[in-house]
């Protein structure tokens, strides 16, 4: 559903140095630094998969999908989406996907959202009767039916991202691109998206890709992760291959305290006693902590989102990696 | 997108531009404040006119000229450089390029939506000029009709098409507004518009007869006011055309030059 080849994007960045002179000079000698924001990507996504798409702040993210959607041509590389390639901006490419983005507006202001569908529906000709049975749908997952007739400007950021969303699904496209869905919203807006994202990809087989510093979100909506740092992909591989890479083991938590320091316990709060170990070290450890207290509360847990995330942030890429991409599944041994 | 698709989703963009600009009250102020402009002119001139006639400029034709010109201006203003420049610089074009209409369609079919509220503002103005001089509701003959109705809709095109070019001018730079500026200046002076070009100097309107100013105002203006025979109209509709031709062919490359440019940046 989308294929990379090599794909990438070079800004090139006025330099605008400091002081009267300076600025003077810039107007008829201007300097120039290349930006490399993608580097290079190989990447390959199978029709209904759900992928993470993760990196730090200008790590080329946005950049990535920006290129997928057609609005962005690439400095060099190739892409293709649902068969197009994306910067023609086919009529039927442009039906095929979405990108929703936590700040952009497509909604008309001054009138309610209706009218925004309406004037969707015509522009990406939905059938009526199709498109009354789309908008019903998403009325009811988004919870929109009380706030449809206001116009757009009194709604709130959470009213309005949800009619954000709806208006970019109306044509039910097969490609939902997703960058920081849930930026800015309430928590309970929040988990009403990622419900709604869910419901609506496993209904209708979507393809997503979501980038998100939510760890929450990709929790609950990405099955893939690719993490992507300084234009170049870092990792690629399953969720729980991504925890195991960079999480640095399972923990395994009890309440007990007494006789387990030498076992590599720790107080994470008062009655939280937390150790980390390696996949192939839980059994062994849990075998120990029983032993000691046969009737001890046990559990293995995986490390947090967030703190994995933060983790694979903080290594630095190996220089003699940083130019090639690692191939799918084969997550770097850290 | 296709003229096929195109018709059956111009309905509903006709009726949500309409619908957008009702509820934009500040933009509708605007448009009768510039509206009057042609009415400012006229008072000017008829000042000037009502002791000795210029170039054949009586009061009555004076009145006529301009009245022509206000309803010109109302049937050609297009304000697309305002909302390029704007969608361009703040980003908020990237929403519109996931549309399958090309934008630039889209901000022509929703400016004629405007249409139907422009004659609303007109028509009371027109109504008290006819007061002031009941002469105005002279008929000027149907073939005369036809051809102000080919030449302003020419104008307009002319018009959004200027407009569009220095619209996209800020894919490249943040000056595009002053340059317009400029422009405006220009067209203000050389197309008719605070002035009839019978008025300019005989060797001026021979190469304004060739300029793109000439057909966004004083062609439609003349042949609703009865200033050009039919006969003669035909050469300057045919430059009307010219221009429609080249600056569209412009428009099209720029603007595939421009969205490379696009760097989608805030949105």
């Amino acid at each position: 559903m989308i294929r990379t080849e090599a794909l990438t994007k070079i800004y090139n960045v006025p330099l605008k140095e400091p002081g009267l002179w300076n600025s003077v000079r810039s107007l008829y000698d201007r300097k120039y630094r290349d930006v490399h924001a993608v580097d290079g990507i190989e990447l390959t996504v199978e029709p209904g998969e759900r992928v993470g798409f993760l990196g730090p702040n200008g790590a080329g993210k946005t950049t990535t999908l920006k290129m997928l959607t057609g609005l962005l041509y690439p400095t060099s590389g190739s892409c293709k989406v649902a068969g197009y390639t994306p910067s023609e901006r086919h009529p039927d490419f442009l039906r095929s996907v979405t990108l929703v983005m936590g700040q952009k507006q497509q909604l008309l202001w001054d009138l309610p959202p209706t009218e925004t569908f309406a004037l969707n529906r015509a522009l990406f000709d939905v059938p009526l009767a199709e498109f009354q049975e789309i908008r019903d749908e998403l009325v009811e997952l988004l919870e929109l039916e009380e706030f449809m007739d206001q116009p757009a400007r009194n709604l709130s950021l959470g009213q309005r991202m949800r009619c954000e969303l709806a208006a970019s699904l109306l044509h039910r496209p097969k490609v939902l691109f997703l960058d920081e869905p849930t930026i800015g919203l309430d928590v309970q807006v929040q988990r009403t998206v990622r419900r709604f994202v869910k419901t609506y990809q496993r209904r209708h087989g979507a393809t997503v890709m979501l980038t998100s510093h939510d760890m929450s979100d990709v929790g609950a909506l990405a099955e893939r992760i690719v993490l992507i740092d300084q234009g170049v992909i870092r990792f690629d591989g399953s969720l729980e291959a991504f925890q195991q890479t960079f999480g640095g083991g399972r923990r395994v938590v009890t309440r007990r305290s007494d006789r387990l320091e030498d076992l590599g316990f720790m107080a994470e709060e008062p009655d939280r006693w937390v150790a980390t170990v390696g996949a192939d070290e839980v059994n062994g450890l849990l075998g120990e902590v029983l032993r000691r207290h046969p009737d001890a509360d046990v559990t293995v847990e995986d490390p947090p989102l967030e703190e994995v995330l933060a983790s694979a942030f903080a290594q630095e890429i190996d220089p003699q990696r940083s130019n090639k991409n690692v191939p799918r599944s084969a997550p770097e041994d850290q | 997108m296709n003229l096929v698709r195109l018709s059956r989703a111009a309905p509903a963009m006709f009726r949500i531009g309409l619908a957008e600009l009702v509820a934009y009250r500040a933009e509708m102020a605007i448009w009768i404040l510039t509206a009057t402009m042609p009415l400012i002119m006229l008072a000017l001139w008829n000042t000037v006119v009502s002791e000795t006639p210029v170039a054949g400029y009586g009061p009555t034709e004076i009145t006529r000229y301009f009245a022509a010109t206000l309803v010109v201006r109302q049937l050609t203003s297009a304000w697309v450089i305002w909302h390029l420049n704007w969608m361009i610089r703040t980003g908020s074009l990237s929403a519109r390029l996931l549309r399958p209409i090309n934008p630039l369609v889209y901000e022509g079919v929703t400016m004629l939506a405007a249409m139907p509220l422009r004659l609303i503002v007109l028509a009371p103005m027109m109504a008290a000029l006819v007061l002031w001089r009941p002469e105005l509701l002279a008929w000027p003959g149907l073939e005369a009709l036809a051809l102000f109705t080919v030449s302003v809709l020419f104008a307009w095109l002319m018009t959004f098409l200027v407009q569009t070019l220095f619209g996209m001018v800020a894919f490249w730079t943040d000056q595009s507004e002053g340059m317009f500026g400029v422009w405006l200046t220009v067209w203000m002076l050389l197309s008719g518009y605070i002035a009839p070009l019978a008025m300019f100097p005989e060797p001026l309107q021979g190469a304004l007869a060739w300029s793109p100013f000439r057909g966004m105002i004083a062609v439609p203006v003349e042949l609703l006011g009865g200033f050009l025979a039919p006969r003669d109209a035909l050469f300057d509709i045919g430059v009307q055309v010219m221009w429609v031709v080249v600056l569209s062919t412009i428009t099209v490359a720029t603007w595939r030059r421009g969205i490379r440019r696009y760097g989608a940046f805030g949105a």
